[in-house]
């Protein structure tokens, strides 16, 4: 579950102070798929980065699976993350001097869970994402669908109950930014993961449970997708 | 979460990046500066700590043992009992002055009975026939045999066999004596004349040593345990309370000392420099290598590691470099201070004791310290990094990384600078140092740039886009800059100081240095002795007068030396060791004479007699530092007084000193101050009265003359012609003191190519660590069309441009540098060096340009797409 309550974030720049996201309040029950969509610049990452505790809120509250982000440091938050919270982002985000199986077992060790059993899941998850024979390459020998679907992998690692993907497709065509989503939302299903997609593809949006509309950093709007809730 | 499993996870994935970095390179320069590090300290440290054992045994072969107790008659039997109670070599020596007598002929020759043991260090030569090479023997005359030296044998027609008389006994001829190690050491009676050598049982029947005679005794002793010898001098100087001193070859020679003096300051300087410079190359590596891992660490944030853990992480990546840095480095010291031994060995011809641990501790140190200091504050940066860089590439931290890294290089330095050379005062004199220098420089090379801007824009495009660069980056240059200065000025210096230091030892012991010293001339001699030599071809060196004279009041007052000055202990010239050896000997007579003894040492004494001159020219190598020098138009009661023997006395220009000679008191008004040097093997002398001062007193005259080999037979001459005159061969001195130089010029060569390398590194790190931005700037003006060859020349235009900005910043650090380091600790007179205000910019360029394209080659030659699709 993620809440939120009179969520504001303002920075201050040369030209004074910038209110990115002002009064944001927001309800996510678990297993609830919710996109988030705006315009650019409307401040869905910065709403995204907050939620899963990547910054810190100027005023208001969140809740991210049962804690308090605001009443806990960045060490604490961190834990949280290690425990509850995947991330799928639109530049992959992948270490480059690791190979695929690697970065995917990265979550799985720092966690501390080493050993033979991270290996044997990260391969079955690159199975899963339909990269079990590309396991030994390094990022720069993959193509943009494929590292994102590394990063998918890697996001389902450490069966974190709760998923953030910012733009998971922002970088690759159509077809494959489908094919992309296709398993994430499969993978999703199968974990019974809460997941909150930032997108400006409306069609996308709609495969989701809920869309939440930004707009110049706060909320202009709500609709459940008639057609997830058939699904 | 288990702890151990969670630790086991952490080396795991520590483990994994490190790996994967090296295979990346990223690791690489971080790992060598590191290695580098060690290399040249253990290197150092092994190569010092063997070669200071080497060139001390070397110089004790001048002794013919490693301490020495001079005294006038038989030393206490208790030194010599401790001694041996305490596992020492022990062997003792008696000079004195006798006749030799053969059945046709005889010669005043300098006597010198050897116990068994004699020579402890070194070796005696010789042959079966004068004037041949010989062989060395480790042992002087059994009891029966005199050996004496080659000149004696023509003089006195005698041949290996025969007989020969020394006072009341007959002694067999049993060799000639071609050389003895101690053979520059000692008085007056162990030079004045051919050397004659017996054995000591067969002093006793010679008779000649009675009571008043000038005899000089000499116990030698050794021992391998270097600080056993230096508790025994302590023991001596405790028991005894100054009556009695043990001496080693320092305290011995002037030349020596000064030698190993600035070698040891030279190799300490270079040791510096090198784990400097290598510690520059890290603190880059170590930046770059922290730059490019902020988005690792943001991933590693989002993926829920705590900023404990990324420490955690990064240490121990540090640690695992660390720990295989050391391993290579003492491999590689170990090897290269070996190398250095072995192209040494030829020369040495000792066997050295194996080094002990300490070298390759210190090493591994140096690699801990260098990596606390340089290495780690920017990596415990990283943890700094905000997760959120993840979503927003522009996001870093800028609250820790950009100053502790330097308060920790610097409070790194300062700690390396102080363990190294132990020496608070020199420490803070250097950071002081470096740190207005650096300020200074930061300043110069911003104006620098700054002022480039404008310069550029007439000229062409690479020309332009050169200077835009140059500007754009002007941050990030003025380091660059600093660090190409601090490296190619710590090059210039140390090799510079090498070039001087191996020039002012050359000019110390040039070739005609005089080896031959004449004394006791009386003034109706110098005629015939000039003649003498003309006749022979020989050239002659002026003759000083000689006076022994006593400073009795200053200005009236009693003199009141300053205290501390007093301290040293030994004292005297070699001459002036002979306590029995009256005045006639002199400061100057002794060749190394005044110069045989340390600063302070030389103090001890000054109130008592001095040998005193008078002249109207300036001797060589003095230079009159207040005050003036009287010249041709000289009036007499004045008097020109060595500047530190002035100190002493706290004297000052136009104070009236009066002077006790021969019974008579004379007075002087001081017209200058002189310093002078000691270590030239030339007649020197604290005091110089002008002519017509103390002309009246009687004076005895004192001259130096070199004579080669092939000439030595005219001495014979000389002194059949002038029995009277007292001659001292120091041949065998100077060639020893030669010896020791050139060794000591090879190790700092070796020193040199070290530091030379660590700043190989640095120029490498500090290009590369620029490489990052200007390959992503390259590729997207090259997808904007700029052709390589554009694009190649800007490169070249900026590269050149830095290096020249920083070769001229160098080379005034560089001479400011040396000026302190020559004035204040080599003790060497400061010139300008003119052809490196050429030379410094002219390389920095050249360098700099090099290295820049060369490594930027690839930034060009790398498809703009490759660089461009490296994510992250
Ligand atoms: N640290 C910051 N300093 C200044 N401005 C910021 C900062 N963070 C965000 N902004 C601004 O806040 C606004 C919202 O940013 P955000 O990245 O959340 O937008 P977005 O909705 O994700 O846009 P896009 O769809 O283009 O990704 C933008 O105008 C951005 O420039
Ligand atoms: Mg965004």
């Amino acid at each position: 579950m993620i809440r939120t309550s009179g969520l504001t974030k303002r920075v201050s720049t040369s030209e004074g102070e910038l209110t990115i996201l002002e009064d944001v309040d927001l309800h996510i029950e678990n297993g609830e798929r919710v996109a988030i969509v705006g315009a650019s610049g409307s401040g869905k990452s910065t709403l995204l980065g907050l939620m899963a505790g990547l910054d810190t809120a100027t005023s208001g509250e969140i809740w991210l699976h049962g804690r308090q982000l605001s009443a806990m440091d960045e060490e604490q938050r961190a834990l949280l993350r290690a425990q509850a919270v995947g991330f799928v982002f639109q530049t992959f985000q992948l270490l480059p001097s690791l190979t695929a199986l690697e970065n995917v077992m990265l979550p799985i060790e720092l966690k501390g869970d080493a050993g033979a059993g991270a290996g044997e899941k990260a391969r079955g998850l690159l199975d899963r994402v339909g990269l079990a024979d590309r396991w030994h390459h390094y990022p720069n020998q993959l193509s943009g669908g494929e590292q994102q679907r590394v990063a998918i992998a890697r996001a389902f690692a450490t069966n974190a109950p709760i998923l953030f993907a910012d733009e998971p497709t922002g970088n690759l065509d159509t077809a494959t930014g489908g094919k992309v989503i296709d398993i994430l939302f499969e993978l999703n299903r199968e974990f019974d993961t809460t997941l909150v997609l930032v997108t400006h593809d409306e069609r996308l949006a709609h495969q989701c449970d809920r869309m939440i509309k930004l707009a110049a950093g706060r909320i202009a709007g709500e609709e459940s997708s008639v057609e997830a809730v058939h699904a | 979460m288990p702890e151990a499993s969670s630790l086991h996870s952490l080396f795991t994935v520590a483990w994994r990046l490190m790996w994967r970095d090296w295979r990346g390179g990223e690791l690489r320069l971080l790992f060598f500066a590191l290695v580098l590090a060690v290399t040249s300290v253990t290197g150092i440290a092994l190569f010092t700590d063997r070669l200071e054992r080497a060139l001390l045994l070397e110089s004790a072969n001048m002794l013919a043992a490693d301490r020495v107790l001079h005294s006038p008659e038989p030393p206490p039997a208790e030194i010599n009992a401790e001694a041996v109670r305490r596992g020492f070599r022990t062997a003792s020596t008696l000079s004195f002055t006798s006749m030799a007598f053969s059945d046709t002929g005889n010669m005043l020759v300098a006597a010198k009975a050897v116990s068994d043991a004699y020579p402890l260090r070194g070796e005696v030569i010789t042959t079966m026939e004068p004037f041949t090479r010989g062989a060395p023997v480790g042992h002087g005359p059994p009891p029966g045999e005199v050996w004496l030296e080659s000149r004696v044998l023509p003089a006195l027609d005698l041949a290996v066999g025969d007989r020969v008389f020394v006072g009341e006994t007959e002694l067999t001829l049993g060799a000639v004596i071609i050389a003895e190690p101690d053979r520059g050491q000692g008085g007056i009676v162990d030079n004045a004349g051919p050397r004659l050598m017996l054995h000591m049982d067969d002093v006793a029947a010679t008779n000649v040593i009675q009571l008043g005679s000038r005899v000089s005794y000499r116990s030698l002793f050794s021992h391998d345990d270097f600080d056993r010898l230096d508790e025994f001098e302590q023991w001596v100087r405790d028991r005894f309370e100054g009556n009695y001193y043990i001496r080693d070859v320092r305290e011995e020679s002037e030349e020596v000392a000064e030698a190993l003096d600035r070698a040891e300051g030279y190799l300490l300087l270079g040791s510096l420099f090198a784990v400097l410079l290598a510690g520059l190359a890290i603190a880059l590596g170590a930046r770059r290598y922290s730059e490019r891992h902020y988005d690792y660490v943001a991933i590693l944030k989002t993926l829920g590691c705590t900023s404990r853990r990324i420490s955690s992480i990064y240490l121990l990546i540090q640690l695992q470099l660390a720990a295989m840095a050391v391993l290579l480095g003492s491999g590689l010291g170990y090897l290269v201070h070996e190398g250095i031994l072995r192209a040494l060995r030829a020369s040495l011809q000792v066997d050295l004791p194996p080094p002990g641990a300490q070298p390759y501790l210190v090493g591994a140190m140096t690699a801990f310290v260098c990596l606390l200091a340089f290495a780690l504050p920017p990596l415990l940066a990283l943890r700094e990094t905000p997760p959120l860089r993840v979503l927003r590439k522009d996001l870093t931290q800028t609250r820790f990384s950009d100053r502790i890294p330097y308060a920790f290089g610097i409070a790194g330095s300062i700690f390396l600078i102080l363990w190294y050379s132990q020496d608070l005062v020199l420490t803070s004199l250097l950071v002081l140092g470096v740190a207005g220098t650096g300020l200074l420089l930061s300043l110069v090379s911003l104006l620098f740039l700054a002022s480039s801007g404008s310069a550029g824009m007439k000229a062409g495009n690479a020309w332009k886009l050169a200077m835009t660069a140059v500007r754009r980056r002007r941050r990030q240059n003025v380091l660059q800059v600093m660090v190409f200065a601090v490296t190619i000025m710590s090059l210039l210096i140390l090799g510079l100081l090498r070039t001087d230091l191996i020039a002012d030892w050359q000019a110390q012991l040039p070739e005609d240095t005089p080896n031959l010293f004449m004394m006791n001339v009386t003034g109706a001699q110098v005629q015939d002795i000039e003649a003498f030599f003309a006749e022979n071809e020989v050239d002659a060196n002026a003759f000083y007068p000689l006076v022994s004279a006593r400073v009795r009041t200053v200005n009236g007052a009693d003199p009141e030396p300053a205290e501390e000055a007093l301290d040293g202990e030994g004292g005297g010239s070699l001459l002036e060791n002979n306590q029995l050896e009256p005045a006639d000997t002199a400061d100057a007579a002794a060749g190394s004479g005044e110069s045989a003894d340390g600063e302070g040492r030389r103090v001890r004494g000054r109130l008592s007699r001095r040998q005193v001159t008078w002249s109207n020219e300036l001797p060589p190598d003095n230079r009159i530092t207040l005050g003036e020098w009287w010249g041709d138009a000289s009036r007499p009661g004045f008097v020109s007084i060595d500047e530190e023997y002035a100190d002493w006395l706290d004297l000052e220009i136009g104070d009236i000193l009066e002077f006790e000679i021969n019974q008579q008191f004379v007075s002087a008004e001081i017209a200058s101050f002189r310093s002078v040097r000691w270590d030239n093997m030339q007649p020197n002398f604290f005091i110089i009265f002008s002519p017509g001062t103390i002309d009246h007193l009687g004076a005895t005259f004192l001259s130096t003359v070199r004579l080669e080999t092939g000439q030595k037979l005219l001495l014979n001459d000389l002194i059949r012609q002038f029995p009277t005159i007292v001659v001292v061969e120091i041949d065998a001195l100077i060639e020893q003191i030669q010896t020791i130089i050139s060794q000591v010029t090879s190790a700092l060569e070796l020193i040199f190519a070290l530091v030379l390398v660590a700043g190989a590194l640095v120029l490498l790190a500090c290009v590369s660590a620029s490489l990052d931005e200007r390959f992503h700037e390259n590729a997207i003006l090259r997808t904007l069309g700029a052709g390589r060859k554009l694009i190649l020349s800007s490169l070249l235009i900026e590269f050149s441009f830095i290096g020249a900005v920083a070769g001229v910043i160098a080379t005034l650090g560089a001479e400011g540098g040396l000026f302190y380091l020559q004035e204040q600790v080599f003790e060497q007179e400061f010139q300008l060096h003119y052809w490196v205000w050429l030379a410094g910019p002219a390389l920095g360029t050249a360098i700099i340009a090099a290295l820049g394209i060369n490594s930027t080659r690839k930034v060009v030659h790398t498809s703009p797409l490759t660089v461009l699709r490296r994510v992250i």
